[in-house]
């Protein structure tokens, strides 16, 4: 049966260093150790800046896409910063360039569009290009937790209401559904750090104080990532169905759902870009 | 819902409407203690103390300040008590309070009132922003009720609704139902990019410590005093498959043989030698067996009269001189067969079992 696989890094780097042929290109500065392997960096030729071949950056570019896809299991935004001490290091002066590849290829290959989480933000999340097709639920995978059922119906409350919502409103919807935020869930485990602090990392959600409120009270309302991976017309078209009802049934949500539409079908000056 | 209205109207004067709440901060009073002089103070039947009219002004001022605060406070406390109300009725206790304390803050002279009054002003527009938040809800088109209900007749538990109260007290395979349903409806309006993992294992962003040696060393050396390994793979046999396939040649080049014997003048049908009615993989199978016996020319493949293919031996002593296998021009043949043909030829020729039997 296969090894157990390294602790660290991709197999054919590993593999790439320790075969050590003499006869092929030392390879590139990718290193396959991460972290505080200084000693094991020097001991490699470093290339010379601007001297580097296509053949290095091809694989400094496959690394930034595994390191990307991975860092974003967690769906947690990636930060430049962490981009350019784990990945690029080095290489920083064609970032953009690497950066732009690799979205190309995660594009290509993947059908995911690296964004921008917001403008000037210089953080990113891995997003669908793709619409969801009927038949790919059937195959889908496990892939964890089912939360973006929960997810969808928040998103929904708090568009439908306003675009805002208290966390008090929240509650007494949900425990409606069996959901509770002192009780164990037993598909959510703890829907309070779920909804409050999971959703909100992931900036699928804002959760802010009310403030002159006694007791306390937060309010829940759309994140960044929530308006990149779905939209207002989305979400009143889940509502609707969900109701069996047309979208225009309600009027006000409709109408400024369309507005929503029209701003993004503009194109956008200060729009998602992939490399800064 | 409370719908208390705090109707507070601060008279002209120092006096305190007996009715509401005595609201005092603390320590002020302690506070205001020890700047008053020590002198005493008597109170007369109109409510003016009776002392030297210099400080006695002081004192005025001091009490009327001591109840402008008062009020504010109490203000502050009454319109955060009914927030509530304030915020999701139509009423209009928040433009009251607003008009209540306009009137108070004519009475402010000292940075201690108006700092309540700004105090006061920053609750009110925070409200005031809350009620504008409501008005643009247009709520009562969406109930969040109603969207409960439907979500349950969505995910088909109409039927619930009767067993159980509360969605909470139903088994947990309904709750998994209801909430797997929910989710696949859910991720069809979302653009989520799906969770990445690597299928032998995954990359582990820290860099793991280095275990110390002398753990390492032992456990190298408690490998080897453990005899059960399992067996490693050093080499993929590859050449397993070709001993089936030789032996499997072989085999039906020695039933072709058995039959050359048997019946010397007879040659056999192509068709009727390969083809297994039972079975259109075998017969795929055969096919590809006897084009070995062919192509090591143990035997030979002509049309005959009737343009079908029929299989003839060959001389043995012919397949080793190089000569014959140029005399008799070696050809190569393509024969393709799909299952309806397959069908076809077993219609046509009869044929109901096959002539080479299975090994197993």
């Amino acid at each position: 049966m296969l090894q157990k696989p390294r602790a660290h890094g991709r197999p054919c780097a590993q593999a790439e260093r320790e075969c050590g042929d003499p006869g092929e290109e030392a390879p590139s500065t990718s290193r396959g150790a991460t972290g505080s392997s200084q000693g094991s960096r020097a001991s490699l030729a470093a290339p010379a800046i601007g001297q580097r071949t296509q053949k290095q950056l091809d694989l400094k570019v496959a690394e930034l896409v595994q390191f990307l896809l991975i860092k974003d299991q967690k769906k947690i935004p990636i930060k430049r910063t962490d981009i350019l001490k784990h990945v690029v290091v080095d290489y920083r002066d064609v970032y953009s360039t690497l950066l732009k590849l690799a979205a190309e290829r995660l594009q290509y290959v993947f059908g995911y569009k690296l964004v921008e989480l917001e403008p000037k933000s210089n953080t990113y999340i891995l997003i669908n290009s793709l619409e969801p097709v009927e038949e790919d639920a059937e195959v889908r995978g496990d892939q964890g937790t089912p939360t973006t059922g929960l997810l969808m119906i928040i998103l929904g409350l708090i568009f439908m209401k306003g675009n805002t919502i208290t966390e008090t409103e929240v509650w007494d919807f949900l425990r409606r559904l069996g959901v509770y935020p002192t009780k164990k869930h037993l598909i959510f485990g703890d829907p309070k750090k779920l909804i409050t602090e999971d959703f909100v990392r992931q900036r699928y959600l804002e959760y802010r104080k009310i403030p002159h409120t006694d007791p306390v009270d937060y309010e829940l309302q759309w994140g960044p990532r929530t308006h990149l991976e779905t939209s207002k017309m989305k979400v009143l078209k889940f509502v609707a169905k969900v109701h069996n009802q047309d979208p225009k049934d309600w009027p006000t949500q409709y109408c400024e759902a369309l507005a929503d539409e029209e701003n993004r079908a503009r194109p956008a000056s200060s729009g998602p870009a992939s490399s800064s | 819902s409370k719908n208390k209205r705090c109707s507070l109207t601060p008279r002209a004067g120092n006096q305190l409407t007996p009715s509401l709440p005595h609201f005092v901060e603390e320590g002020e009073e302690a506070e205001e203690e020890e700047e008053v002089l020590t002198k005493e103070v008597e109170v007369g039947a109109d409510g003016v103390s009776a002392m030297h009219p210099d400080l006695l002004e002081l004192e005025v001022d001091r009490e009327k300040c001591r109840n402008i605060r008062r009020h504010y406070r109490q203000l502050i406390y009454c319109v955060q008590q009914n927030r509530e109300d304030i915020v999701r009725t139509a009423s209009e206790s928040l433009t009251e309070a607003l008009e209540e304390a306009d009137v108070l803050f004519d009475c402010v002279s000292r940075t201690r009132e108006a700092v309540l009054d700004a105090q006061f002003l920053v609750l009110a527009s925070d409200l005031g922003k809350e009620k504008a938040k409501q008005l643009n809800s247009d709520m009562r088109f969406f109930n969040h009720i109603t969207f409960c209900d439907v979500l349950f007749v969505f995910v088909g538990l109409n039927w619930m609704e009767a067993e159980c109260e509360e969605f909470s007290d139903c088994d947990d395979s309904i709750a998994s139902f209801f909430w797997e349903t929910v989710q696949k409806e859910a991720t069809s309006w979302m653009l989520r990019a799906e969770t990445f993992h690597y299928i032998f294992g995954s990359f582990k962003a820290e860099h793991s410590a280095r275990k110390p040696r002398l753990e390492h060393h032992k456990r190298s050396c408690k490998m080897e005093g453990n005899g059960d390994m399992p067996m490693k793979l050093k080499k993929l046999d590859l050449n397993a498959n070709q001993e089936t396939t030789e032996k499997e040649v072989e085999r039906i080049l020695g039933l072709l043989q058995t039959y050359f014997e048997k019946c010397p003048d007879v040659p056999v049908s192509y068709f009727e030698f390969v083809i297994d009615p039972n079975s259109f993989s075998r017969t795929v199978e055969n096919i590809f067996y006897v084009s070995f016996i062919i192509r090591d020319g143990f035997a030979r493949i002509r049309l005959d009269q009737d343009k079908l293919p029929i299989l003839e031996p060959t001389n043995t002593s012919q397949v080793d001189e190089e000569n014959d296998s140029c005399s008799y021009g070696r050809k190569q043949g393509v024969i393709s067969l799909s299952l309806q043909d397959w069908k076809n030829i077993i219609s046509t020729f009869e044929i109901s079992e096959a002539m080479i039997k299975n090994s197993y």
